[in-house]
């Protein structure tokens, strides 16, 4: 009497395995594609960045002369030996001094800052310190003898500016504010570079920014571009200020959590047997035709054929309820229905057979009109 | 697999044991666990919805509007089941009951009732028993279904059956113990009584009078064992909605008003529904079967979106009627099919037979047209006056060619065709 339905094991497998298989393959190409396009790093002054801001264009510069630029956002590639090699660290980014002196002790040859922050500075370039002023962004000589900013001419600068200690040699500025800076800090040479913009794809190409980054920058073969990320390595070392935002439990909670998101889900989610589908006879309303030809008339403004069909309609029942005959001349019919209601004869021919209103109001009354002559017809 | 709250209820406990107790992976770890565990195990230990054997009992058919009662027989051969089962219906079928609440112990056999008021004619099958047991715990349980076949077929309502006495009265009346004066075809020769002053001087039967010596009239009554063909047209004109049905179920409740009516005057009836087939045909059942079958085979008619063809309605009738007798059309009066599909082809019907054609007018009609308070109804109501205009010339037409024209509305069609019929009756004209 009854047949069991149900799905083995195998028999669900069969039923899933082809949109598993789909969406396995959906997913993998999805992970492919987006491994494939994405670049190593993002955002302002990457070198993988082809926006305005982005610096693509002064990475493909350096490569054209002969610099190997690996771009990273991972501190361990920024503190590796770098013996006979050069490092930018970008502008973005919050690193903690315990990171900044991993990379003091990493034997960089060339380091240049992007416009560094006071912990960068005190750390990786001790002397040079934030004046607080702002440059507005215009061209500007070098104004000092540093040869790379001598032979670029003038800079289009703007940003932050610094003051250099004694012996270093402060360019682009007034002689205590100044936007780039080189000095030695033992056998190593520190750039800071106060002006980011200059060197972006927008500006890379006004005045000689492009010779002066080629000068500061592409003074070593291999060139590590560094763009520190929000993160730090030293948690737990008693930083304050290098505390993580999230509290580690946090993570936990939230996978308990999302456990028991998908209990609740599967507990909501489960009908007590499928939705039952049916299929309906087709409804229409027998006078949807009869309406749609209203619509019809209305939009057309069919003043004419309106009232041709409220005349022939109103003169039907003049006929049956007067006993006048069929065919009968339309000036026998005036007469007759104005000596039954003592209408006047003249108006009611041009009510019954006049012209075809020319406005709606006319149409409005010309149906008013009719409904009154027949009203009695209607209602004996 | 199914889970309850119970479960949900575990797993948020976890996420509180998590945050207080073992902040790491290993508690997050251990809450999954636990909770995996407690639910397979409860799953496993749940009854077997699978093995449960299903029987069913009730009514198979019910006339529209009222209630069916089908029962479910469920035994259980195997671990005690507990939770609840659902007799999956499709939504016409009206069941009134939500799920069931089951307990059922090993080795025992409990009787569901399901309640069913179906909206809509037609055939209703019963989709599948659904089951969800659980386990002892609580936490979560099995889920199976079986599909237990039944049918319960919802039947036209004939609501007229309200006006069949007044008809039937009607019908005794006109039928043997009252004679008639007038010879015509559909009367035979009944009796002869002697002349009453006022009876019509052309029914003296002069030879009978010369034996006799008075006066002596024939008298005649409406032949019995006419035919009675009944055509629904299930085709587009009949899928209209008017009121709260579509023309079709009107149509139908005529034809049984009808063909009560005929069976009781002693007249054989027969049923065709047609559009561009043949949907149904119950060809002279013998008279206590006219109605139940008639509404057996209208039970699963539905309108179709096509074009009748209405060479296969004469043609079909023109087959199965021999002798002279009424054809009955019910259908909609719509001047383009009807003047171009029905018309060319009716003439072998008129030549044999009395046509009838009965179409179900819209009352929105009448409304429409009546309604004038702004331009939106006037040009409403022109629209409908050009519409029933149009009706008009079209049952003129009809009329001319010899049919017998019926056009009302969806309360009046049944008892208007009931007493058209016996108004024929009455003139001889079957």
């Amino acid at each position: 009497m009854s047949t069991p339905l149900g799905r083995g094991a195998g028999d669900s497998w069969r039923a899933l395995r082809t949109p598993l298989l789909v969406t396995g393959l959906i997913v993998l190409a999805a992970i492919v594609i987006l491994i494939a396009t994405s670049a190593r790093t993002s955002g302002p002054f990457s070198p993988d960045s082809t926006a305005s801001d982005g610096a693509r264009a002064l990475a493909a510069l350096l490569k054209n002369h002969g610099v190997d630029v690996h771009s990273t956002e991972t501190l361990d590639d920024a503190v590796q030996p770098g013996d006979g090699k050069a490092l930018i660290i970008g502008p973005a980014g919050s690193l903690g001094r315990p990171d900044l002196e991993r990379i003091a002790n990493a034997r960089w040859s060339h380091l240049v800052l992007i416009r560094p922050g006071s912990r960068a500075l005190e750390v990786l370039a001790p002397g040079v310190q934030q004046t607080g002023d702002v440059l507005s962004s215009r061209s500007r000589e070098a104004g000092c003898d540093l040869p790379a900013a001598a032979r670029a001419g003038t800079v289009t600068v703007s940003g932050p500016t610094y003051s250099a200690p004694a012996g270093a040699s402060a360019c682009y500025g007034d002689g205590i504010n100044n936007t780039v800076i080189r000095l030695e800090v033992g056998d190593r040479i520190v750039d800071v570079v106060g002006t980011p913009t200059s060197f972006t794809n927008a500006q890379l190409a006004d005045d000689g920014n492009a010779a002066l980054a080629l000068n500061l920058i592409g003074t070593h073969q291999d060139l590590t571009w560094y763009l520190p990320q929000f993160e730090s390595t030293d948690t737990g070392t008693g930083d304050d200020s290098s505390a993580p935002l999230i509290p580690p439990d946090v993570r936990y909670i939230g996978w308990a959590l999302a456990f028991a998101v998908l209990v609740v889900a599967i507990w909501r989610g489960r009908r007590l047997g499928p939705v039952v589908a049916e299929r309906l006879p087709v409804i229409v309303h027998a006078a949807e035709t009869t309406e749609g030809r209203a619509r019809l008339y209305r939009r057309s403004r069919a003043r004419d054929r309106a009232a041709a069909a409220l005349r022939e309609s109103a003169l039907g029942q003049l006929h049956k309820a007067h006993g006048i005959p069929r065919r009968a001349d339309p000036s026998a019919v005036v007469a007759t229905v104005a000596a039954r209601t003592g209408r006047d004869p003249v108006m009611l021919y041009e009510l019954l057979y006049g012209l075809p209103p020319q406005t709606d109001a006319a149409l409005m009354s010309l149906s008013f009109e009719l409904d009154v002559l027949t009203q009695e017809v209607r209602h004996p | 697999m199914v889970l309850t709250g119970r479960a949900g209820v575990l797993a948020g406990a976890g996420v509180v044991f998590v945050a207080l107790v073992m902040p790491s992976w290993a508690g997050v770890g251990l809450v999954v666990a636990v909770v995996l565990v407690v639910c397979v195990v409860d799953m496993l230990l749940a009854g077997a919805p699978g093995r449960l054997q299903f029987s069913r009992d009730g009514d198979n058919a019910v006339r529209l509007g009222e209630q069916a009662v089908v029962q479910l027989l469920v035994t259980n051969p195997g671990r005690r089941v507990r939770g609840w089962l659902r007799d999956a219906w499709p939504p016409s079928a009206g069941v009134l009951d939500p799920p069931h609440k089951l307990d059922l112990p090993s080795a025992e056999r409990r009787r569901l009732v399901t309640h069913l008021v179906p909206t809509r004619r037609g055939d209703r099958h019963a989709v599948r028993v659904t089951v969800r047991a659980f386990g002892p715990l609580g936490f979560a349980g099995r889920q199976g279904s079986h599909e237990v076949p039944w049918t319960v077929r919802a039947l036209p309502p004939f609501k007229s059956r309200k006006h069949l006495p007044s008809r039937l009265a009607r019908l005794r009346e006109l039928d043997g113990r009252t004679a008639l004066l007038v010879r015509g075809q559909g009367t035979e020769f009944d009796s002869l009584r002697d002349y009453v002053p006022g009876d019509d001087v052309r029914s003296i039967d002069w030879r009978a009078t010369a034996r006799r010596g008075n006066v002596v009239l024939r008298t005649w009554r409406p032949e019995r064992d006419r035919q009675v063909a009944i055509v629904i047209d299930s085709g587009r004109l009949s899928a209209g909605r008017v009121g709260d049905a579509p023309r079709l179920d009107h149509a139908m409740d005529a034809a049984l008003l009808l063909a009560a009516l005929a069976t009781r005057a002693g007249d054989r009836v027969s049923l065709l529904a047609c559009d561009s087939a043949v949907r149904a045909d119950v060809r002279r059942p013998a008279p206590q079967d006219v109605l139940p079958s008639f509404v057996n085979a209208l039970a699963n008619v539905e309108a179709e979106l096509v074009q009748t063809d209405f060479r296969i309605v004469v043609s079909q009738v023109l087959e199965r009627l021999g002798q002279r007798s009424l054809v009955v059309l019910l259908t909609g009066l719509d001047p383009a099919v009807i003047e171009e599909s029905l018309l060319p082809v009716i003439g072998p019907l008129l030549r044999r037979h009395v046509v009838l054609l009965a179409s179900v007018a819209d009352p929105r009609l009448t409304e429409l047209e009546a309604t004038r308070t702004d331009l939106l109804d006037v040009y409403a109501a022109a629209s409908a006056a050009r519409t029933r205009l149009d009706r008009d010339r079209l049952t003129a037409t009809l009329t001319r060619a010899g049919v017998v024209v019926i056009d009302e509305n969806p309360d009046h069609i049944a008892p208007a065709l009931a007493d058209t019929y016996l108004s024929l009756k009455k003139a001889g004209r079957l």
